[in-house]
């Protein structure tokens, strides 16, 4: 017994990693943005048997050494020998850094692979995009994470100004309801488990072989400057295939962005916030009353506790258009309380916040954060 | 004595599932197709085969969890190989050392315990096999779990790691998934990509 367990650690054998082997860190010289510190707290790397595992647990310390306040960060993040193309990015939205100032943002990641040699870092991190509060960008935006900073900063907008609304019309009481509601409403909220495979089928459980293409319904917000006119995707079981939804700019701009929220039912008539489908990567100009059609050739697998969702409906809204000249629109807080359909939706990550600001720190701790900006 | 006697429980479960050679598959058969009694075990057998090879265990990527499973397999493998290396030089002498020190029942009890102990690993690492094979030809698959987002690619994985419990994901059809976790008052969105 006692040779098996000493075999057992010789062969688990755990070292620490250190930071300047095992993960590069690239910020761009003339970025607003410093890296102060670097912790790898207990980061380690087991090897065994086969496989090594590596468990990174890094915490950057940055600087904000520009002259705006920053309100969203984005670091991309790249270990091309695990997982050949695989990325990953660690995001902050819903953030007030004023210049000289510091903020951490955690780096937690974990990778298997077979034991090979291998020579390099393990993983890069990149910064991707730095959004400040004029929605002004910097960064190389491989990510596009210009659009996604900028859709959570205009969401944050809309419902910092809704609460903030609440708290003058109705006083503290009046928010502290809206707070309630919104706790209650995430937490009715039922998410789904998703695997995602791109051109085809996505493995795992079997799924009955038959597929048939069903049709979207579509919920038509009224401030909406596009509008869904028709889509199907392919249905097999739990998955859906290759969605396709053609929509038409209405709006007086050209359009260059546009995604579609993508709700499910299943066969018990429960509804699900499924993702989105968003228009071609490659830039789209839709212009003023012309159609466009939004296609994905990924494939997407739903379940719920370890069982299969089966589809029985599909719901769409558009849920986010982003303008040639850079300016977004988002659904207002009328447009989401218009449909009980829409309750399902994700609150803004700003809302999500404040709700946990209350939850944790009492009102007070909310009145005072919604005073600050 | 099959077809004169009911079969034990243990020998009805493995016909059931198809898990016997040719000829004890054909001996029981042929006790069972007269036997209304044993008829209905292996069907009560094969119904709870069916039901527990439908559904899935809640919170368990067993994909996943194959390197670790696989590594594990070889950790027990080759401690056992050192144990053999070290302490005796064949197994006859390993046997009589055994006989010696705890009488010949006990050394038989354990020297079936070991066989089978070998077996078991043996056809476990035969699946594991066959798993990494089907990973190796699989396409990149990326998923949420209540541990963060991982990228599977055959036998290696990216997982970003959630440092809280995500309270809410977002699922792009472009082949985006992120999630949300909050924590010290701040949002974290941690996502993870099919290239």
């Amino acid at each position: 017994m006692a040779g098996l367990t000493f075999g057992a650690l010789l062969y688990a054998q755990e070292t620490p990693l250190d930071t300047a082997s095992s993960v590069k860190i690239d910020l761009p010289a003339d970025a607003p943005l410093s890296l102060i510190s670097t912790t790898m707290g207990d980061s380690r790397a087991t090897s065994r048997g086969g496989a090594i595992v590596l468990d990174l647990h890094m915490g950057l310390t940055l600087r904000n050494s520009g002259f705006k306040h920053i309100r969203g960060v984005t670091l991309l993040i790249t270990a091309q020998e695990f997982a050949p193309g695989g990325k990953g990015s660690v995001a902050r939205p819903s953030i007030d850094v004023p210049p000289g100032e510091n903020f951490t943002l955690p780096i937690d990641i974990r990778l298997v692979r077979p034991v090979r040699e291998s020579s390099g870092p393990l993983v890069r991190v990149q910064l991707d995009g730095l959004l400040f509060d004029d929605l002004s960008f910097f960064g190389p935006n491989k990510l596009s994470s210009q659009r996604a900073l900028t859709f959570w900063e205009v969401e944050a907008q809309r419902d910092r100004a809704y609460f903030k609304q609440a708290l003058q019309a109705r006083g503290e009481s009046g928010l502290k309801q809206e707070m309630l509601a919104s706790i209650a409403k995430q937490a009715d909220r039922q998410q789904l488990d998703v695997s995602l495979t791109r051109n085809g089928r996505s493995t795992g459980a079997a799924v009955p072989a038959t597929d048939h293409v069903a049709q979207f319904a579509f919920l038509n917000l009224p401030g909406a400057p596009v509008q869904p006119l028709e889509g199907w995707a392919a249905i097999s079981g739990n998955e859906a295939r290759s969605p396709r939804i053609e929509v038409v700019n209405n709006s007086g701009k050209p359009v260059r962005y546009v995604e579609i929220g993508w709700l499910v039912k299943d066969k018990q008539g429960r509804e699900y916030l499924a993702g989105s489908v968003p228009g071609s990567e490659t830039t789209m100009v839709l212009p003023s009353g012309q159609r466009a059609k939004l296609q994905q050739d990924t494939a997407l697998k739903f379940s719920r506790g370890g069982r299969p969702i089966e589809i029985d409906g599909m719901t769409a809204y558009v849920s986010q258009v982003e303008f040639a000249d850079g300016h977004v629109w988002v659904p207002s807080r009328h447009d989401l309380d218009s449909s009980p359909l829409l309750r399902i939706t994700a609150p803004s990550p700003e809302e999500q916040r404040l709700a946990d600001i209350y939850a944790k720190q009492g009102l007070a701790a909310l009145v005072a954060e919604l005073k600050r900006y | 004595m099959i077809g004169t006697r009911h079969p034990r429980e243990e020998d009805l479960a493995r016909l059931a599932g198809g898990d016997d050679g040719r000829v004890r598959s054909f001996l029981l058969g042929r006790h069972v197709r007269s036997c209304v009694e044993c008829q209905d075990r292996v069907a009560e057998y094969q119904d709870l085969r069916q039901n527990l090879s439908e559904g899935d265990l809640p919170g368990v990527n067993w994909s996943f969890l194959a390197p670790e499973m696989r590594a594990n397999i070889r950790l027990g493998l080759e401690a056992g190989a050192c144990v053999r290396t070290t302490r005796v030089s064949t197994p006859w002498s390993l046997a009589r050392s055994w006989a010696a020190a705890l009488g010949p029942r006990a050394a038989v009890g354990f020297a079936t315990l070991a066989v089978l102990v070998v077996s078991g690993f043996y056809v476990r690492d035969v699946r594991n096999r066959a798993v990494a094979i089907h990973a190796a030809d699989s396409t990149p698959v990326l998923q949420n779990t209540s541990s963060g987002v991982v990228l599977r690619d055959g036998d290696a994985s990216m997982m970003m790691l959630n440092s809280a419990d995500a309270i809410s994901q977002t699922v792009s059809a472009r082949g985006e998934i992120g999630a949300r976790v909050i924590d010290a008052g701040t949002v974290t969105i941690t996502s993870g990509y099919l290239e």
